[in-house]
């Protein structure tokens, strides 16, 4: 009763829709289907995306609804990213989309950048010089190691948000071996690893307090204790940047 | 050769012991797990019984246990880019 009563309430508020809501980035994962709106002048204007375009001038795409939302639309391919392994990283070659070529300078020029960067499949929100007390060991690294993020989400900033494609993976793109077998893969994609930067330095090795757990069994007066002391590696964000075009292109 | 993927999805506890034992023939022990099998006559026979338990696709190669857990475990999500240890030798050795 309560919930409906809820539900009407949100239904006669009448909000307007998300996409015209003030400051958050609109963003769709495959396909454009709604028409990205202008880029706002100043952005447009300033000599730093000029300078990392020169080549080829942005042209506002028409519109045909006109709204006052400040941000832009980014679609990020859904190209399925080779697994890398932990020393040599795989490197994408798939061309980067139109939208990204359009947007990517608008978002590296407005600073500082976010990232949801993901570590066995777990979401870390992280800016530059944030420290991160992992849930875990990180095995096989000593302090003072430079680790490379690569798998992310999301980029963005403060107006714009680069997200991941949707996950689902053509079946053509697979490999032989693995038709059929799409409906198993991962449910999670990540956005381009050429597109940005983001290094992480090993602070070192931190530890929970000791917990004493004590374990009783029936009709005995014995109590175990069972004692934990945890350790958790401590990583510090010590550069995260989006890459420019040239940049990008200069990697394939 | 096509082979059927076949999911134990629910449990057989408290059914006739003769679906445990079409389970058990079919090498599905516990809720979850995966077995391959060719697609052939009797084969579809088990599954045919058992059909309210299982999740059955048809594929064309089977996976080892091995291929299936590696395509269900996420990525690390990093790389060791530069070792704390390679760079103190570069600075002792110059």
């Amino acid at each position: 009763m309560l919930s409906r009563t809820v539900r009407r309430a949100l239904q006669d508020a009448n909000l307007p829709p998300t996409y015209l809501l003030p400051f958050r980035a609109r963003l769709s994962t495959v396909g454009h289907t709604i028409d990205p709106e202008p880029v706002p002048e100043p952005l447009l204007n300033s000599a730093h995306i000029s300078r990392q375009t020169p080549t080829r001038p942005y042209t506002p795409p028409v519109s045909r609804q006109s709204s006052t939302q400040p941000a832009e639309t980014a679609t990020q391919p859904t190209a399925a990213l080779p697994a890398p392994t932990s020393t040599s990283p795989s490197t994408p070659t798939t061309p980067l989309s139109d939208s990204i070529k359009d947007l990517l300078p608008l978002l590296r020029s407005q600073t500082p950048h976010y990232i949801t960067a993901h570590l066995h499949g777990r979401p870390y929100l992280l800016t530059q010089g944030d420290t991160l007390r992992l849930p875990f060991l990180m095995p096989g690294v000593q302090p003072g190691d430079i680790l490379r993020l690569n798998r992310a989400s999301v980029v963005g900033s403060r107006d714009y948000t680069l997200k991941a494609g949707a996950p689902a993976a053509s079946v053509a793109s697979l490999p032989k071996e693995e038709l059929g077998h799409a409906d198993i893969r991962a449910k999670q994609s990540y956005v381009d690893e050429r597109l940005f930067v983001c290094r992480a330095v090993v602070m070192g090795v931190e530890a929970e307090p000791m917990r004493i757990k004590e374990k009783t069994k029936q009709r005995q007066r014995h109590v175990r204790q069972v004692k934990s002391k945890h350790k958790f590696t401590v990583l510090r964000v010590q550069e995260l940047r989006v890459r420019s075009l040239e940049e990008v292109e200069g990697l394939a | 050769m096509p082979y059927f993927r076949i999911t134990l999805l629910r449990s057989a506890i408290g059914l006739p012991a003769k679906r445990t034992g079409v389970l058990q023939a079919l090498g599905l022990r516990k809720r979850m797990a995966t077995v391959y099998h060719p697609v052939t006559q009797d084969v579809a026979g088990q599954i045919m019984k058992v059909k309210e338990l299982v999740d059955v696709a048809e594929v064309e190669y089977p996976l080892t246990r091995g291929e299936m857990k590696k395509m269900r475990t996420p990525d690390p999500g990093y790389y060791v880019e530069r070792r704390a240890g390679d760079v103190r030798a570069e600075f002792e050795g110059r």
